[in-house]
């Protein structure tokens, strides 16, 4: 059964389509790859389906259409995301990051805090600071952590709110090569534990290794949708992306034209990596 | 323009534009049928004639330097005081300036050498002498001292240095900050103009004789308009054909252009974006001083508020032509003057509302209001668009450790404190004591959720005014009239809170600064309420006991007849502020205090991790109206009375500075906030000890708000606190060098 399907999404912005008539879905408990070179739309696709843009096209999520909500609404739901360039709240420390995630606000629960304020229980959340590494940082301000750091952080604080589907928008970028192994098999694992997830990333070798499903925009169009094995083999995909990358192994600073995906740590063209 | 060039025009940007424009004409013509209405309409271009101007030089500094201005009616009307100046007086005043002699005369003042004296400052330039003029119906009228063209000469030259001054002293240091800290600044700027004036030439209204001619126009239907309106609006589309053709057609404005999308663009033109930003600063200046010049004489008199207020038609006429459109905002600027203008002629006729019999002054006044929340609510989003987050970036909101203990014994320290000090100074921490209240309104919306609010002086008053006019009128006991006005506080500000939803960064101070002057126009001066002079407010009681400021009060402990204020009342304020404090201590531990820090720092991230962004802004608003409301009865009883210059929008604008002098993200900033309001206790310490006049303390806030602005500190309680970690961390540091630990950011004291 598919946890998230969308069918005929599309985005534009001025008269420019930055995604057309995507249609993609994700199976429960499955880990599936959204690639594509800068300025792809791929950024802009998860934006629609958490509700940061406007859309056209159905978005369902665990069986009901849910393209009329919020974002917040979504997001409640049980459709989590993660940023290209963190977001982290940088007034927060990384653990109050993570509760205002997993923590839910009401009108008797303020009224109560205002007398005496409730110790919330942070054990769940030590837990999964821990399994990222993170243990040694619960209290730091984000702002005092790496890159590489920050964006585990942004990992974090999307699982602390217990999604069924999660979104992550480049989540290796910045990482160095084991850093993005240990996260590979940590996003594995929880697939493997029962969680959906959309994955976008730049790193072929990891999207490659890891995902049980591809799809490949270019231009907001999709040129390919396969396993790994039959995107590796795909010839659309290796003129338009892998073959280029392969001959012309670097990053580009204006990405958006050339099919060159940028190297892990490159500044992407789009959506500017602020925290880089 | 043909129909192609039309259809890419007309794009869906544009439709608030034409729509309002539509609606003009159609407004118009009906008007126009009718003759004393097309005379009304007629004789309000003069103002619009001063609106579009100041509404120009907003535009103008937004292209130059991506600056709202706030204080560009302040500027016209400090351009016509400094021509007022120099035309009646033949003198150029000066603004203060901080003479390094003035504390060494004060510590010889405190040592009691009274009449030591060192030189001072001058305070005026005399240029020309007044002549004594002929008699005339017995009385010596005098002659100006200068001639008109002489004092415009100056004038002008005296308003290009401000615009450099401007340039290279504020904003210039803020080219790089976010847009929000321009508008700090430009509201210190504001509260500094406004305060030099009040200090040079009172508060009081000056009769201004005309410059240009005043020969009544005749026109078509029995309509005429004195030619001076007639030429200020000449003047004004002179300058807007101008302006229009500078940007259009030559290197200088097209490289402005490209400045205000990004700094590359104009230097390809050749020109350094600093020197466009300084151009334009100069440019913006004089216009809007030369419009207030031309303009005073239309009212007959100068005085530091009306000019600086049209600050909000003008806003409204700018952001109406979205800060880019120079001949929009003319049409704008005139637009809404013909509309006040033809209001007020209509608040005569039967079918207007009326507030005891009287039409209700101020619904002319609200017009500039109503059109920045339409324009606004049309154009805003609940969630700003990818990229176009901004944020002012705020100080760090600690989280307190051990308020509880530290809040009592300060508490009790100064309930001890109001029972030994003398009279004034009991004053003085009653003062501090209000101000605080307000300062907390402002530390949860502004500091804790990022959303500016100029108009938490507004809410107090509405809370101050039910307490008057509703409480007190039907009898309602102490604590249940105070909680009501509270809760009225509350409505209001969501009322004009849930449209700021859709509203953020400088729009929202723009929305809330003008809900603050509706409030203003429309309740505290209303007839109905209070008129000007202000309502009572009796004095609180509980079972029997009084304890008002003004109520005679017994010493303890048999001591006697005790000297006003009533002590009592001071511990009551303390009792209010100790229970603020701690709730706001505690919102700031809790959930519901995560969710505010997480909006304030990024509202897209926010709603993706399931925070309700408006809910949570909602919520801000309405505690933060609570806490103003509460602070607004406190005044209440303080004064015994209500009135409408103590909470209206310029008051707004004050506390705001007040509370980012203090700190605006902590509730210790609060308490510093409090301390340092006029009346307060730093203000008497100015006057008892050092000898500075109580009105040099707007001033100072000002400047104190604009360096704040630059410097982006954490306020007077941040650097406090700074200061402690320093000590503490060099104490660890000495002591286990192993221990690298990042320290909890802990707030040391309340
Ligand atoms: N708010 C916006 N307004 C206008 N155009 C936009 C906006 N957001 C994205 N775009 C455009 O949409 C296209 C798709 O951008 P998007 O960020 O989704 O690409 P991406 O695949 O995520 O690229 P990258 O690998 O660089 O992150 C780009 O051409 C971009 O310029
Ligand atoms: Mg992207």
């Amino acid at each position: 059964m598919a946890m998230l399907s969308i069918s005929g999404l599309s985005v534009s912005f001025g008269g420019k389509r930055a995604v057309d008539d995507f249609n993609l879905e994700v199976g429960a408990g499955s880990l599936v790859g959204l690639i594509g070179p800068n300025g792809a739309g791929k950024t802009t696709t998860i934006d629609a389906i958490t509700g940061f843009v406007p859309s056209q096209g159905a978005v369902d999520f665990d069986g009901t259409d849910i393209s009329g909500l919020s974002s917040t609404m979504r997001a409640r739901a049980g459709l989590g995301r993660t940023w290209q360039s963190s977001e982290l709240f940088d007034d927060l420390t990384v653990m109050e990051n993570l509760q205002v995630a997993s923590e839910r606000v009401d009108v008797r629960g303020f009224l109560r805090d205002l007398f005496r304020p409730r110790n919330d229980d942070v054990s769940e959340l030590t837990k999964i600071l821990d399994s990222l590494d993170l243990a040694g940082s619960a209290d730091a301000l984000p702002t005092d952590l790496s890159h590489g750091q920050r964006k585990l952080v942004g990992v974090a604080r999307a699982l602390a709110a217990q999604p069924k589907v999660l979104c992550m928008d480049e989540p290796a970028a910045g990482l160095d090569t084991v850093e993005s192994q240990a996260l590979g098999r940590r996003i594995r694992s929880l697939v493997d534990g029962g969680l959906s997830v959309l994955l976008i990333d730049h790193d072929m070798g990891l999207v490659l290794t890891i995902c049980d499903y591809l799809y490949v925009l270019d231009f907001g169009q999709l040129i390919a949708e396969g396993t790994p094995a039959q995107i590796r083999a795909d010839s659309k995909v290796i003129t338009a992306y892998l073959g280029e990358r392969h001959s012309d192994d670097h990053g580009d600073e204006h990405g958006v034209d050339t099919a060159v995906p940028a190297a892990p740590g490159g500044t992407p063209a789009v959506g500017g990596t602020t925290d880089g | 323009m043909n129909a192609s060039s039309l259809r890419s025009w007309f794009t869906p940007k544009r439709i608030p534009a034409v729509v309002a424009g539509i609606l003009g004409v159609v407004v118009i013509g009906v008007i126009l049928a009718n003759s004393d209405q097309t005379q009304a309409i007629v004789l309000g271009l003069g103002g619009g004639a001063l609106i579009a101007a100041i509404a120009l030089s907003i535009t103008l500094n937004y292209q130059g330097s991506g600056v709202v201005n706030f204080a560009a009616g302040a500027i016209a009307m400090y351009g016509g005081y400094v021509y007022y100046g120099l035309r009646v007086n033949g003198q150029l005043f000066l603004p203060p300036i901080p003479n390094p002699l003035a504390p060494i005369e004060g510590i010889a003042h405190l040592a009691g050498a009274a009449s030591f004296s060192l030189p001072h400052i001058p305070v005026f330039i005399t240029l020309a002498h007044p002549s004594q003029g002929t008699a005339a119906f017995g009385t010596f009228i005098q002659q100006p001292a200068m001639p008109v063209w002489a004092a415009l000469l100056i004038s002008v030259m005296v308003l290009a240095v401000m615009g450099l001054a401007f340039h290279f002293l504020i904003f210039r240091p803020l080219r790089r900050a976010p847009v929000l800290a321009k508008v700090v600044a430009s509201v210190g700027l504001f509260i500094v103009m406004q305060a030099v004036i009040v200090l040079r030439f009172t508060s009081s209204a000056k009769s201004v004789e005309p410059i240009l001619p005043t020969k009544p126009i005749r026109m078509p239907r029995g309509v005429s308009l004195p030619s001076d309106q007639m030429y200020l609006v000449l003047i004004v589309i002179a300058v807007t054909i101008g302006l229009w053709a500078l940007f259009r057609f030559t290197r200088f404005g097209l490289a402005t252009r490209a400045a205000s999308e990004n700094e590359k663009g104009a230097l390809v033109l050749g020109y350094s974006p600093d020197f466009l930003a300084g151009v334009n600063w100069v440019a913006s200046t004089v216009l809007a001083g030369c419009f207030g010049i031309l303009a005073a004489p239309i009212n007959q008199s100068i005085d530091p508020i009306t000019i600086t207020l049209l600050i909000v038609p003008a806003l409204a006429a700018a952001l109406l032509a979205r800060f880019s459109s120079f001949v929009v905002t003319l049409a704008a600027g005139l637009g809404i003057g013909m509309l006040t203008s033809w209001i007020q002629l209509v608040s005569n006729k039967s079918w207007f509302p009326k507030a005891n019999g009287s039409a209700i002054p101020g619904l002319a006044d609200a017009l500039p209001f109503v059109i920045i929340i339409v324009v606004l609510v049309l154009r805003g989003k609940s969630l700003p668009t990818r990229g176009s987050i901004e944020t002012i970036k705020l100080p760090f909101a600690p989280r307190s450790k051990g308020s509880f203990p530290t809040t009592m014994i300060l508490g009790i320290a100064t309930i001890g404190l109001l029972f030994l000090v003398t009279p004034n100074w009991r004053l003085a921490i009653v003062n501090s004591l209000v101000g605080m209240v307000i300062c907390l309104s402002l530390v949860v919306l502004t500091g804790y959720v990022g959303q500016i609010s100029l108009m938490q002086m507004a809410l107090a008053g509405i809370s101050g005014f039910t307490l008057s006019k509703v409480a007190d009128a039907h009898h309602i006991p102490f604590p249940i009239g105070p909680l009501l006005g509270a809760v009225v506080a509350v409505i209001v500000g969501l009322l004009a809170g849930v449209p700021a939803l859709r509203v953020r960064g400088v729009n929202l101070a723009v929305v809330t600064f003008a809900a603050a002057v509706t409030i203003e126009n429309l309740v505290f001066a209303n007839p109905a309420w209070s008129g000007l002079q202000g309502a009572s407010v009796r004095s609180p009681s509980l079972f029997g006991f009084r304890f008002g400021p003004n109520d005679a009060w017994t010493k303890p402990f048999g001591g006697g007849k005790g000297l006003l204020p009533n002590p009592w009342f001071g511990v009551f304020c303390v009792v209010v502020v100790m229970v603020l404090v701690l709730a706001v201590v505690n919102i700031r531990r809790s959930r519901i205090g995560r969710h505010m820090l997480a909006v304030r720092s990024n509202e897209r991230a926010a709603a993706a991790a399931g925070v309700s962004v408006s809910g949570t802004k909602v919520l801000a608003f309405g505690v933060a109206a609570f806490i103003a409301g509460i602070g607004g009865a406190l005044s209440g009883y303080r004064f015994g009375s209500v009135t409408a210059g103590y909470f209206g929008a310029i008051p707004s604008m004050i506390f705001l500075a007040y509370a980012y002098l203090g700190g605006i993200s902590s509730v210790s900033g609060a308490m510093v906030g409090g301390i340092i309001v006029a009346g307060g206790i730093l203000t008497t310490i100015f006057t008892n000890w050092l000898h500075i006049s109580e009105q040099y303390t707007l001033l100072l806030a000002g400047i104190g708000l604009i360096i704040m602005a630059i410097q982006n500190p954490k306020g007077v309680a941040g650097a406090i606190r700074d200061g402690v970690h320093l000590v503490q961390r060099r104490r660890a540091s000495t002591s286990d060098v192993s221990d690298s630990a990042i320290p909890e950011p802990v707030e040391a004291t309340v």
